[in-house]
């Protein structure tokens, strides 16, 4: 998967979820922590969304891996971050 | 409206009968096995895989969303019991009641609410045993994996009463199934005795609380558990 395709999975999903046009949603986007554009519960859903985008394209994936919650930085803190932890996912 | 129901275990005993139960009914129904199923139906489909295999509960959790745009129904029926005293017990017998009662029942479930979520709708109905209220000896590990998933089912159903789905459990009364194929007949008395209701029940007594669970004005009722036969 290129990361473009990657990253506009996850700005789709993204703009579905906070479905508020002011919010300008791009590849800097915040997930994780101070200036996130989702809370917490709003993350799991995201994540929801996405893995539903992916398996779409038949691309089977699940995010919430022991992996990626044990990592010191994680992948959900951007959408930049988050798409290319899809691309390592789905290598 | 046609209704998507995905039972696990669905090849013998009480799961076999569900899955026949709710295709009378009009339903769609996906089951699962360790083995094949020899039940044929227009409406019934089946998998063959191992409840507590991640990537294979996916597969089939994401295809039955992908063909039918949804699934209202989760019915955790699969199980496995070893009923012996615990200096018998192996670790592996332990791992493998572990793996397919709570391991097994989790991921069906984690899955499908993901499913269930963004219709706003969703049922899911666990299987319990009254071997944790009667905490009996000769039970202890089978007993621990089904209060593992009483408890489980009563936090997602916080967790999830947001998204409209409940999460609810049945502990069907005695039923002469395989499960219970080799327990002695003095111990079954003796366990009948301490029921309300001192006789063997029938899995359509399992199906009558389970369509209580299901039913579209149930959504009120969340994290409850029912001891049929009465305990």
């Amino acid at each position: 998967m290129e990361k473009n395709e990657a990253i506009q999975i996850v700005i789709e999903a993204v703009k579905g979820y906070i479905d508020d046009e002011n919010v300008p949603v791009n590849a800097e986007t915040v997930l994780l922590g101070n200036n996130a554009v989702v809370d917490s519960i709003g993350l799991v859903n995201l994540i929801v969304d996405i893995e539903s985008a992916l398996a779409e394209k038949d691309i089977e994936v699940t995010l919430t891996s022991e992996d990626a919650m044990s990592r010191r930085k994680s992948p959900f803190r951007s959408v930049d971050t988050l798409s290319d932890y899809i691309i390592e996912l789905s290598a | 409206m046609e209704r998507v129901m995905i039972i696990t275990g669905s090849r013998k005993g009480i799961g076999r009968y569900l899955a026949e139960y709710y295709l009378e009914r009009n339903i769609t129904v996906i089951g699962c096995s360790r083995s094949e199923s020899d039940l044929k139906h227009q409406k019934y489909e089946h998998y063959c895989l191992d409840v507590a295999d991640e990537k294979a509960v996916q597969k089939l959790v994401r295809q039955t969303a992908k063909k039918y745009g949804k699934i209202d129904y989760l019915i955790n029926n699969a199980g496995i019991a070893s009923m012996n005293h615990s200096f018998l017990t192996p670790l592996s017998i332990v791992e493998k009641m572990f793996s397919t009662n709570v391991f097994g029942t989790f991921l069906f479930t984690r899955e499908c609410a993901k499913i269930m979520s963004k219709k706003k709708f969703g049922r899911i109905v666990n299987m319990t045993t009254f071997a944790v209220p009667f905490k009996l000896e000769g039970e202890a590990v089978y007993a621990a994996s089904k209060a593992a998933i009483t408890v489980m089912a009563e936090a997602l159903a916080r967790e999830y009463a947001d998204y409209g789905i409940t999460v609810n459990t049945v502990a069907p009364p005695a039923v002469q199934t395989d499960l219970i194929a080799h327990v002695k007949k003095e111990k079954m008395d003796k366990l009948l005795q301490r029921q309300a209701i001192h006789r063997f029940g029938k899995a359509k007594d399992v199906a009558n609380a389970i369509d209580f669970f299901l039913h579209d004005n149930s959504s009120m009722v969340t994290g409850q558990t029912v001891y049929l036969g009465g305990v």
